[in-house]
């Protein structure tokens, strides 16, 4: 056994702990996971069963933790996992799975697949059976701060544009703030427009809130790749971050996987509690909103949908609020089918999107998505998530559906009651 | 008239009617159009000049610059070439000229920012630095577009 090989086989060991080593164990095959996941249902393809995705992990958990498992291998009658093995599966765990969440509600006896997946790949990882392209973009998120390469400059830069735009300045370093504003690459590079509705919705609340110079980054990649050592130094800059400028909340940004590392695994990762909160932009616009703070004029009156982008709805229980601020905003909000909790994926979350090879795959299982816009008559599609947003757009031009998607804090911004 | 800041500038746009916005914002895209390698732009900024433009070649303009935008998004998780991403905020420029508008939308306030955006990106890329006469620029080519 190589060097590697053994690094992941202890990797996979060790994250075999008591969740999943019940969940493996009262798995009843009944294949409820297949129906669920978006690969498996565009392709057809048995391969794509969530929990088959999972055989290798399994297969260590039989041999090292049951006792028939045990003395199967010291019989040689069960085959230890190999290299090829897991240069075979490295595809099923990171091209065709984005860690939706789905097939984890339908399990009839509880099992969070998703969450084996997403030890599952620490194995992989430490194994050197890891994307390239999301391996260069972890590498980038340790050494510069951003998966994207994206420095303090562009940041600075930006800033720069968004005060030119709005005439707004925009508070940095700001101690005593109540919120600490992230972003994630994605808007920085991509989507200036974020910054510049913050910027306004702030100005209109009287929100107290900062950016960090060393901690403007939400992302992280060692989430998505399945190496939590790098996980943990990633959301350690955002509690460093936090506890020098002494706010009370930091801002998850419109990124769904950000989310779900900071707000959920974070405090796991750091091994203790927070000494602030932690929410994503739509609930504290919600707060706002609810608090009077918030407020709006006219109606968009195009016919339009909304993306429930999986690790903030499914997985971070933000289904409510992005509902009541659309309603506060949209004249004609018509829900997709299977909207909500048990949304169907972009196809591009938990690092898909960012791995090349699996472009093809994640295109052709775009065609749900698009049978569910097609089902609202929806001329125009709202999301919450940057990531959602460009596979969103990248599948919707694949299928030559002119629909343009929009970001929700925009869409808030674009109707603020200014300058009264 | 003469324009000095984004003030009157923004003022100005907000005042041409559709035809008008659409014309003066695609002259703000042909100002950083060398940004961009991708020739669809070209022929898009081209036909928004146009001041005999049909709505069947407005949605096949419409049609190519969306393309272009996509084609050219920065993904998640890759490293950013700033050129390349200068070229994204062409395309998107270009696409502000040309998309349907909606009430109280300002296409042509757009495309400038954009614009703007992909001067910046090019300032980053270059290491030049983000202060650029963009802004002045367009200020020169909004004053020409109203006294022409």
């Amino acid at each position: 056994m190589s060097a590697t090989l053994a690094r992941g086989i202890n990797a996979f060991k060790e994250v075999i702990d008591a969740p999943i080593a019940s969940y493996f164990s009262s798995c009843v095959h009944c294949g409820l996971c297949a129906d669920a996941c978006l690969f498996y249902n565009e392709t057809g393809e048995e391969k794509y069963t969530p929990i088959h995705k999972l055989e290798p992990l399994r297969r260590v958990w039989r041999q090292e933790y049951t006792l028939f498992g045990k003395l199967g291998k010291m019989l040689g009658l069960s085959k230890p996992v190999t290299d090829a093995e897991l240069t075979e599966w490295e595809p099923l765990v990171y091209d065709s799975c984005t860690l939706c969440g789905r097939c984890s509600m339908v399990c009839p006896v509880g099992n969070d697949i998703t969450y084996m997946i997403r030890k599952m790949r620490e194995g992989m990882s430490a194994s050197g059976h890891a994307p390239e392209d999301m391996i260069a973009a972890t590498t980038r998120a340790v050494n510069i701060g951003s998966p994207m390469g994206v420095k303090w400059p562009a940041v600075l830069a930006q800033i720069k544009h968004v005060q030119a735009e709005t005439g707004i300045e925009v508070p940095v370093e700001k101690e005593g703030a109540d919120y600490l504003v992230l972003m994630s690459s994605m808007e920085i590079i991509n989507f200036p427009e974020y910054l510049s509705a913050l910027c306004r919705i702030f100005k209109q609340t009287g929100v107290s809130w900062t950016l960090a110079q060393d901690a403007f980054e939400a992302t992280n990649s060692g989430i998505q790749i399945g190496a939590s050592d790098l996980a943990r130094e990633i959301v350690s800059r955002i509690v460093v971050a936090a506890e020098r400028l002494k706010v009370k909340c930091v801002i998850s940004p419109e990124c769904g996987h950000a989310f779900t590392a900071l707000r959920w695994e974070g405090p796991n990762l750091m091994g203790k509690p927070y000494s602030f909160d932690v929410k994503h932009i739509l609930e504290v616009l919600d707060e706002l909103h609810k608090a009077g703070k918030l407020k709006t004029k006219g109606k968009d009156t195009r016919p339009l949908t909304y993306h429930d982008p999986c690790q903030i709805t499914r997985r971070g229980g933000v289904v409510e609020q992005p509902r009541r601020l659309l309603g506060e905003v949209a004249a004609d909000f018509r829900e997709m089918p299977d909207a909500g909790v048990m949304n169907w994926c972009c196809g591009g979350g938990g690092g898909v999107s960012a791995n090349t090879r699996a472009e093809p795959l994640r295109l052709q299982a775009f065609k749900v998505k698009k049978r569910q816009f097609e089902a609202t008559g929806a001329n125009t599609l709202v999301t919450a998530c940057a990531n959602c947003r460009i596979v969103l757009e990248e599948g919707l031009e694949h299928y030559h559906m002119n629909i343009p998607v929009v970001g929700l804090t925009e869409i808030i911004a674009e109707h603020l009651v200014e300058g009264e | 008239m003469a324009i000095n800041n984004d003030s009157e500038f923004k003022s100005a746009l907000s005042n041409l009617p559709r035809a008008g916005q659409r014309q003066v914002a695609a002259r703000f895209a042909e100002n950083v159009l060398a940004l961009s390698k991708d020739a669809r732009l070209k022929n898009a900024i081209s036909t928004a000049k146009r001041t005999d433009i049909t709505e069947d070649e407005l949605i096949a303009a419409f049609a190519s610059a969306k393309k272009a935008s996509v084609d050219s998004f920065t993904q998640c998780g890759t490293e950013c070439d700033w050129n390349s991403q200068a070229g994204h905020f062409v395309a998107r420029a270009a696409l502000a000229c040309l998309q349907p508008v909606q009430p109280g939308d300002s296409p042509a306030w757009e495309a400038a920012m954009h614009a703007r955006m992909a001067r910046t990106c090019e300032g980053i890329a270059s290491g030049r630095g983000t202060d650029n006469a963009e802004a002045a620029a367009q200020y020169r080519i909004l004053t020409e577009f109203l006294n022409g």
